[in-house]
């Protein structure tokens, strides 16, 4: 079995576009989230989100071809080519041939629905564009990246609602080390702001109306965000001769479903989920130094992730720090557990645990260190990313220091 | 006049559209709810109650707060953390929306 690094890390969120500004918006708790500006917002009760807002598809695409990207599309290729320039990876045509792509995304392509759904019955057009079918389809996203760098490997879609991306990410790990692929881009992508699917989740009555606060007491919902992240995967060995730079080891990798409820969270099958990661990265709940946790920031997620993994860690739950990156990004549904996974990464590779923003007051049914608004420097020799789906589907990373 | 407008101005009857509506949502029989009945005790699941709320909302056109966290409360009975919980029985479902309603009407005559 090879041991799996990452070497390249590409994003396009909310707080930048950049690993740099990514990183210091995370450790700054410089939040992402503001009044939304790309949609009409007179029909919405919920009226912020953390949104991209400095990308222009014209400084990436051609003119010609942006009319084929979706929102979500563009973000993924995006993020896809900068994860490969930041690892230094020349993609010969034998190692296209052996190039997984794996993306997760939660909804496929909702602003080609929205728009193209709008005209039809709310204009009573008479057609639809011709694109919108390729624009929308779930898999667009790592198709186009497949097209944009030329890869030729195993490439496919995962869509596992908020666990998406780090289903996609543990795949492509689990793919690489077992040499099904020389090299894998992995990660997720999620474009989702539009006035139907807000519509949507305010239904559900998870929304808070003015910002995100994991773990806080005074926590009153989620807030969606948008944006990718991509990682270049590659044998240790591959990266080590090439002399890549190396940010941190994948170990483990651990799934589960609760089969109980389609939205709420379910501690036994949440801590399932983490115990396998662990036993499949071969390391003690003790080895664990930092958990990038879901944290949704509903009153709902933050008890029972906390019960969870009071459940998976037992005694060794006291020494975790625990932070949530959602008060910062927002929750990017399909992309969370991959901008999430940048966020471990990061954390990792700079021995900086970044913290949970916007936490006010301690909540007694979230008792443990959620690293409250302000980073810790703090050796991280292992740490977790945990992703909890809606469907009741849970995904959980585990990576170690170079 | 509409079905909404006739609800409105027989407040008696809301209870039945009440009752229906709770129903309707948990497939049972209307005869099985009186005022008295518990949610919980009808096997609401947090959905079911979050679904009965935007039933009631569609029905009377009224904007009823409710979270999330409140629906799984009602749920599952459970009364922690001292939130006072805006109804648990069938009757104080129809009590809420009646004030609601009364509401919209003196909003709406202002």
């Amino acid at each position: 079995m090879n041991r799996v690094v990452v070497t390249g890390i590409g994003v396009v969120s909310p707080i930048g576009s950049t690993r740099e500004k990514f990183w210091s918006g995370l450790v700054e708790a410089r939040s992402g989230i503001g009044p939304i500006t790309s949609i009409p917002t007179d029909r919405l009760n919920i009226r912020i989100a953390a949104e991209v807002r400095d990308f222009d598809p014209s400084q990436h695409f051609d003119p010609k071809r942006v009319g084929m990207l979706d929102r979500f599309s563009q973000f993924a290729v995006v993020a896809a080519r900068a994860a490969v320039r930041d690892a230094q990876l020349d993609i010969t045509e034998e190692l296209a041939l052996g190039a997984a792509t794996i993306v997760g995304n939660g909804a496929g392509g909702v602003n080609t629905i929205d728009d193209s759904y709008f005209k039809l019955y709310g204009q009573n057009a008479t057609r639809a564009h011709p694109l919108s079918i390729p624009r929308l389809m779930a898999n667009a996203a790592c198709s186009l990246i497949s097209m944009d760098l030329g890869l030729k490997g195993p490439t496919f879609t995962i869509a596992s609602a908020c666990a998406s991306g780090t289903h996609a990410i543990g795949q492509a790990f689990q793919m690489v080390r077992m040499g099904q692929a020389q090299v894998a881009l992995a990660g997720g992508s999620e474009a989702c702001i539009t006035v139907g699917t807000i519509k949507g989740w305010e239904a559900l009555r998870v929304m808070s109306a003015d910002t995100c606060r994991p773990f806080s007491r005074t926590r009153s919902g989620l807030v969606l965000g948008e944006g990718a992240a991509m990682f270049v995967l590659e044998p240790r060995d591959h990266a080590v001769a090439r002399g890549a730079p190396i940010y941190g080891e994948l170990k483990g990798f651990g799934m589960s479903a609760d089969a109980n409820d389609i939205t709420a969270i379910d501690p036994d099958g949440a801590a399932r989920a983490i115990r396998a990661a662990l036993t499949d990265a071969k390391i003690n709940p003790d080895d664990v130094d930092y958990v990038n946790a879901h944290g949704t920031g509903t009153a709902l997620n933050d008890k029972g992730e906390t019960i969870a993994l009071r459940k998976a860690f037992g005694d060794s739950a006291g020494r975790l720090a625990v932070s949530s990156s959602k008060a910062v990004l927002g929750h990017s549904l399909g992309a969370a557990g991959a901008l999430e996974f940048a966020a471990t990464t990061l954390a990792v590779h700079h021995q900086i645990i970044p913290p949970t923003a916007n936490f006010e007051e301690p909540d007694p049914d979230c008792d443990l260190d959620y690293v409250p608004n302000t980073a810790r420097n703090s050796p991280i020799e292992t740490a977790m990313s945990s992703s909890f789906a809606f469907g009741g589907l849970n995904a959980v990373v585990v990576l170690s220091r170079a | 006049m509409s079905d909404q407008h006739a609800a409105a101005t027989r407040p008696a009857a809301i209870i039945d559209d009440v009752r229906a509506i709770v129903a309707k949502s948990l497939n049972i029989p209307v005869e099985q709810l009186t005022p008295q009945t518990r949610l919980d005790e009808l096997g609401a699941e947090s959905l079911d109650v979050i679904e009965i709320v935007f039933g009631l909302e569609e029905k009377f056109d009224i904007t009823i707060p409710l979270k999330a966290e409140d629906a799984s409360r009602l749920a599952t009975a459970d009364k922690s953390g001292g939130q006072d919980m805006p109804f648990s029985t069938v009757g104080d479902v129809a009590e809420m929306v009646e004030k609601l309603v009364a509401a919209k009407t003196a909003k709406a005559a202002q």
